[in-house]
């Protein structure tokens, strides 16, 4: 049953073979009246393994990459699924920590996918920076819809919106990624102005920090951009 | 010469006790394993996951062929697939050993020493 995880033309090109071995072993020890569990366990977790290495070997770069994004999304998963456990009152659903794991997929993907586009340092560090900027803004606001209830906080996603269509307009050119990073700062920086804040003083400066510093993310993503496209 | 020499990486564990294994004539998969458990004095344990994972890796590298399907007149009256040396097989075999021995000659060199 394991042959069946093989890749289809290593099955076909082994997989008789394969069977008839591991059933020539089994006779052998069988006859040598030796255990045959603790074998049958280790050639389970020995094929297990060639099973591994024989799919990923059959992948293309895309398949690897994101093999290789989706181990690491799960391994940034482990932080708050563990601190989940120690930190009072995080009471996270499963639909939070699948949630989660889609935005660590999704924004590591991204990178991947957009990063390799351009050979030049400040377009990679403009895509790093756009991303990080995007994924704590979404997931600040993803925290903070779920505390506070609040729909008018759904307005930050808009800023998310027009990072995806801009980059989609623009091709993921350089050029046109300036742009749409500078876009987005304005956005933001137009919800600031315009979403009324009945918080506390505090608060609000809390808020308007971070809205400073959001848009600053986005600017230094957009002129890392500006740079890139001028270096082409 | 030289420089295809030296441009060869050395082979696997597993690799090298394969093409001994078949460097006295063709095998199955089992008869490899049996082989490769005597040449080591039971050291080096592979299953067919390993075993046929690197016969893979070797055919595609030329090392070894896919040969015809027989009984083996030492076991039962099932076919079973053999597989034989390659020509670049016997060449890349040829050449590991021929490392081994180089680096056996410079640590019994340095044995002799006391280092």
């Amino acid at each position: 049953m394991l042959l069946r995880l093989y890749p289809r033309p290593f099955r076909e090109q082994f997989g008789e073979g394969m069977a008839q071995t591991f059933c020539d072993l089994c006779r052998a020890r069988a006859d040598d009246r030796r255990g045959l569990l603790g074998f049958a366990l280790r050639i389970f977790c020995e094929t297990l393994v060639g099973i591994a290495k024989e799919n990923v070997m059959g992948m293309n770069q895309l398949g690897k990459t994101t093999l290789r994004v989706a181990l690491v999304a799960l391994g940034l998963l482990m932080v708050p699924l563990v601190a989940s456990q120690f930190v009072k009152d995080w009471n996270w659903s499963v639909g939070a920590f699948v949630r989660v794991y889609i935005l660590f997929f999704g924004t590591g993907m991204s990178f991947a996918l957009v990063a390799r586009r351009m050979g030049a340092w400040s377009y990679k560090a403009g895509v790093g920076v756009a991303l990080v900027a995007g994924f704590a803004l979404g997931w600040s606001n993803m925290v903070q819809v779920a505390d506070s209830g609040n729909p008018a906080n759904l307005v930050y996603y808009s800023v998310l919106g027009v990072g995806a269509v801009g980059a989609c307009l623009a091709r993921l050119k350089a050029r046109g990624l300036a742009l749409t990073l500078f876009a987005m700062a304005a956005t933001l920086a137009v919800i600031a102005l315009m979403l009324p804040s009945g918080a506390p003083p505090y608060l609000a400066r809390n808020m308007a920090i971070g809205h400073g510093v959001y848009a600053a993310l986005f600017t230094a993503s957009g002129l890392l951009f500006r740079r890139a496209s001028l270096s082409v | 010469m030289a420089k295809r020499e030296t441009a060869q990486a050395p082979l696997t564990p597993a690799v090298l006790h394969i093409l001994l294994a078949l460097s006295t004539g063709e095998r199955h998969g089992y008869g490899i394993m049996k082989q490769v458990d005597a040449d080591s004095q039971g050291k080096v344990k592979m299953g067919p996951g390993t075993l046929y994972g690197s016969m893979k890796r070797m055919m595609d590298a030329g090392l070894i062929r896919e040969s015809d399907k027989r009984v083996d007149p030492e076991m039962d009256d099932e076919r079973r697939i053999y597989y034989g040396l390659t020509g670049a097989g016997r060449v890349a075999l040829q050449a590991e050993l021929k490392r081994y021995r180089g680096v056996v000659a410079v640590a019994e060199g340095r044995l002799a020493y006391g280092l």
